[in-house]
């Protein structure tokens, strides 16, 4: 084929010898593969009840399990101690992290492919839970199983703060657990408190009244605060803009900032269902009624007066303007308050934040009653177990997620990276209700009155809706929540596209 | 190989005397003795291409006219064209298709105009190799880096594109990304970026094949540069200019990586283009039969399309091949 010169130092390859090396680096390859796809092992030590804790611990010695989660502080804790939990099983667990909306994908397709090739998941309860729900195994099984190391806590719902159980476990019907609460994250608002007693004069001088963030602090006072710091920025550009809201590419986060809007007036759902157990057939949409148009044109003047990038900011992006300065008040999710208080990465760190519940809604906003909460809302990142994995590796899986939800990891994870505790034990350790005040090594712990004390308990506490088809009504919220934001339709016109929009959606 | 044979015509029978033409008619599979192992031969290759285009094509038309489930052990529902016709009520659905219309008009004709320029200013010039180095980099990185690139420049907090587009007083409130006008010419602008260079390269190799004596004669007749460019080079360009407007034509069908990373769709669905939408509803609402009627949709529309593009620019070509040969 080609020109080979008589005196070359190099030997020809026979056709035999191409053929051979070819098919050694296909089967090579092939094997390689399949090494890589099939990433977990399970070897096996049968225990039996009366066997010891060590035995129960170890029963699974020797597999390695492969735990796909978010990026959030819990999973970055744990990963960097895996080795504690190696120690205590034998089992290696490899923990692969993403942002939500591609483990969402990468998630749903595992599971529907049925080779639970993560038999681990992060089950966020809106857009992985919810559509997903009956892919999970069922956990119940596993902790009444007593040749499993089961916490000594137990699992009940006692044991987890109120709802936490049931928005991330508990999916259309009573029974069932699903996945167990691992970590949270739970809204609060940020201020800057520096600034607001800065300028609170200038601000009394026009509004009438002080610029002091209290639980009776209303969105409409939301407003005045957000109308100030925009007229103080545009004069000097060193004081930064009032209000940033939540509006970036994932549907959630745009959801979940108009939720706790419209829950805040007269306790407004979408739906007439339970949240707690959440709905497959949750009927027509309340979108589109008197309430939901003025609580959206509340939500309307407070996005007018709000940071220019409201409608590319998601709750990671608003967090790094406000710790750049960039606002003085946002409503964030508390896992946030470690990245705000570390003064290397944020401008808002040294005690110039203070922490509050979310806003009252405004009495002049309600239509019917004179019923306004401070809304506040979460994401409950449950652990769950593929249901499509071997009943071995389901159990292994369960020694892993039992470890990672323990009273003992939580506490770890606290006080490492920042983790959000969802076990009330946690909170009533002497350590972490000393870390409540500054100076504390424990800076989540700030936010712990507003949250854990406050915000979380009835009537304030807003779960959401659990449907099916939770991804696709969210990104229904999404879109026309921007549409009127953006000055593209009505409050009114917005309203009535999204409810008929959902409707359409469930065929009602 | 046997399906090229080389033909020599009587000399006072060809038009294209002292040319080599190559056959490619299958009529002389009839002249050649029955050659059947090379249909074994071929069969590797054809179960190959099967495997990878035709049964994922195959299954692809079973999942539109099914309701595929989700929930284990469940079979899916058979649909019949319910997944087609609820196409028809679905808005997102029609503004996908405008948005994209929308968006690949501006990018193409941005792209084909400047990377034309770019060529004829580059062609035959000193430093010609330098500079097509230089632009062609864009084109090496990949898109979602490139998407992240602008989302950065972009930025309302830190972007520099957008401390300049505010500090020249063209930006007046609000951010780029967060406008839905300036958010659909953020994304042209950054596929403009990337993929201009693609057509200058294209563009300048056609330059490089264009008739030097056809250019000379215009110059003689009295044409200036611009004359001689609209009436000699750009009727050569045509060939060049089609395979660069279907390569990009395509890609702007296909390629979501940089709209999904800069603005997922948003604002208020401003930049949601059908191939987004379809991403939307298959991996993040897992409504595979939904998003496999949107996918053939799109798939017939682009060839639909493309047939129509080389039909625009066939006669041309046929022209400049015929007059070549006279």
């Amino acid at each position: 084929m080609f020109h080979v010169p008589k005196n070359a130092l190099y030997k020809t390859i026979s056709r035999r010898k191409f053929l051979e090396l070819g098919g050694g680096a296909a089967v090579a390859l092939g094997a390689g593969s399949l090494g890589v796809g099939l990433g977990s092992v399970i070897s096996k030590h049968p225990v039996h009840a009366a066997s010891s804790m060590d035995a129960k611990w170890r029963q699974y010695e020797g597999s390695k399990l492969v735990f796909m989660s978010e990026n959030t502080p819990p999973s970055f804790a744990i990963r960097d101690n895996i080795k504690s939990f190696y120690d205590l099983t034998g089992i290696e667990v490899e923990i692969l992290t993403d942002g939500l909306p591609t483990v969402q994908q990468k998630v749903g397709i595992d599971l529907r492919s049925g080779q639970a090739d993560y038999q681990l998941n992060y089950v966020q309860d809106k857009p992985i839970g919810s559509p997903f729900a009956d892919f999970y195994a069922d956990l119940n099984e596993f902790s009444v199983d007593d040749t499993l190391p089961l916490d000594p806590q137990g699992y009940g719902d006692n044991v987890w703060f109120e709802n936490f159980l049931d928005a991330c476990g508990v999916y259309y019907e009573r029974g069932p657990i699903r996945a167990f609460p691992y970590d949270c994250a739970v809204s609060c608002t940020f201020y800057r408190q520096d600034l607001f007693e800065k300028l609170t004069k200038d601000f009394e001088a026009d509004y009438g009244y002080r610029m002091e963030f209290t639980d009776d602090t209303t969105y409409k006072n939301m407003v005045d605060f957000a109308a100030f710091f925009k007229m103080m920025h545009e004069r000097d550009s060193s004081i930064p803009y009032g209000y940033g809201q939540h509006h970036g590419s994932f549907g959630w986060t745009t959801q979940l900032d108009i939720q706790r809007h419209m829950y805040a007036q007269n306790q407004w759902l979408d739906f007439a269902v339970d949240d707690t157990l959440g709905s497959k057939n949750p009927g027509p949409a309340n979108w589109g009624d008197a309430q939901s148009v003025k609580s959206m044109a509340g939500y309307k003047a407070l996005a007018d007066v709000s940071h220019p990038d409201n409608l590319t900011n998601g709750t990671l992006e608003l967090n790094t303007v406000y710790a750049a300065g960039g606002v003085a008040m946002q409503i964030q999710y508390h896992e946030f308050a470690a990245s705000v208080e570390d003064a290397e990465q944020s401008v808002a760190a040294g005690g110039k934040t203070a922490y509050a519940m979310g806003p009252k809604g405004e009495q002049s906003w309600n239509v019917a009653t004179s019923n306004v909460v401070n809304a506040t809302n979460c994401g409950i990142g449950g652990i769950g177990i593929n249901a499509g994995a071997s009943t071995d590796l389901q159990r292994a899986a369960f020694i892993f997620a039992s470890w990672a939800c323990s009273h003992e990891t939580q506490l770890m994870v606290l006080q490492g990276v920042g983790g959000t505790p969802t076990r009330r034990s946690v909170l009533d350790l002497p350590e972490v209700k000393a870390a409540r005040n500054r100076p504390t090594s424990m800076p989540n712990a700030l936010t712990f009155e507003a949250v854990y004390d406050k915000g979380i308990r009835s009537p304030n506490m807003v779960l959401g809706p659990k449907l099916p088809k939770a991804n696709e009504y969210h990104e229904i919220v999404r879109v026309g929540t921007q549409q009127c934001i953006s000055g593209e339709l009505s409050a009114q016109e917005a309203c009535e596209s999204i409810g008929d929009e959902l409707n359409a959606m469930h065929g009602v | 190989m046997a399906v090229n044979t080389i033909h020599r015509e009587p000399p006072e029978q060809s038009a294209y005397r002292g040319v080599r033409r190559v056959d490619h008619s299958p009529q002389i599979f009839n002249n050649q003795p029955a050659r059947y192992y090379l249909m074994w031969l071929l069969l590797p290759a054809v179960l190959l291409l099967a495997a990878i285009s035709l049964y994922p094509f195959v299954w692809l038309i079973y999942m539109s006219l099914h309701e595929v489930q989700l929930a284990p052990g469940k079979s899916d529902l058979w649909a019949g064209v319910d997944n087609f016709t609820r196409l028809f009520s679905d808005k997102s659905f029609a503004r996908g298709w405008v948005t994209l219309f929308k968006y690949s008009a501006l990018c193409l004709s941005v792209e084909i105009s400047l990377g034309v320029l770019v060529a004829v200013i580059l062609n035959n010039s000193r430093l010609e190799k330098l500079f097509i180095t230089i632009f062609l980099m864009p084109m090496m990185m990949a898109p979602v880096v490139a998407g992240f690139l602008y989302m950065f420049l972009y930025n309302g907090t830190f972007g520099w594109y957008f401390w300049l587009l505010r500090s020249l007083g063209v930006l007046d409130g609000g951010t780029i990304l967060g406008n839905k006008s300036w958010a659909m010419a953020g994304i042209v602008a950054t596929d403009v970026w990337q993929w201009t260079p693609l057509i200058a390269l294209i563009t300048l190799a056609g330059l490089k094949r264009v008739p030097q004596e056809q250019l000379e004669a215009n110059m003689v007749d009295g044409a200036g540069p611009l004359r001689n460019f609209f009436s000699v080079a750009l009727p050569n360009l045509y060939p060049f200019l089609l395979i660069a407007i279907l390569l990009r034509f395509m890609d702007n069908f296909r390629f979501i990586d940089t709209i999904l990373i800069m603005t997922g769709g948003g604002p208020a669905n401003a930049t949601k283009i059908l191939p987004t939408y379809l991403f939307d509803v298959s991996f993040k609402f897992f409504e595979l039969g939904r998003g496999a009627a949107i996918a053939f949709t799109l798939l017939l529309l682009t060839i639909l399309l493309g047939l129509i593009l080389t039909k625009i620019f066939e006669d041309p070509t046929r022209k400049i091949k015929t007059d070549g040969m006279d």
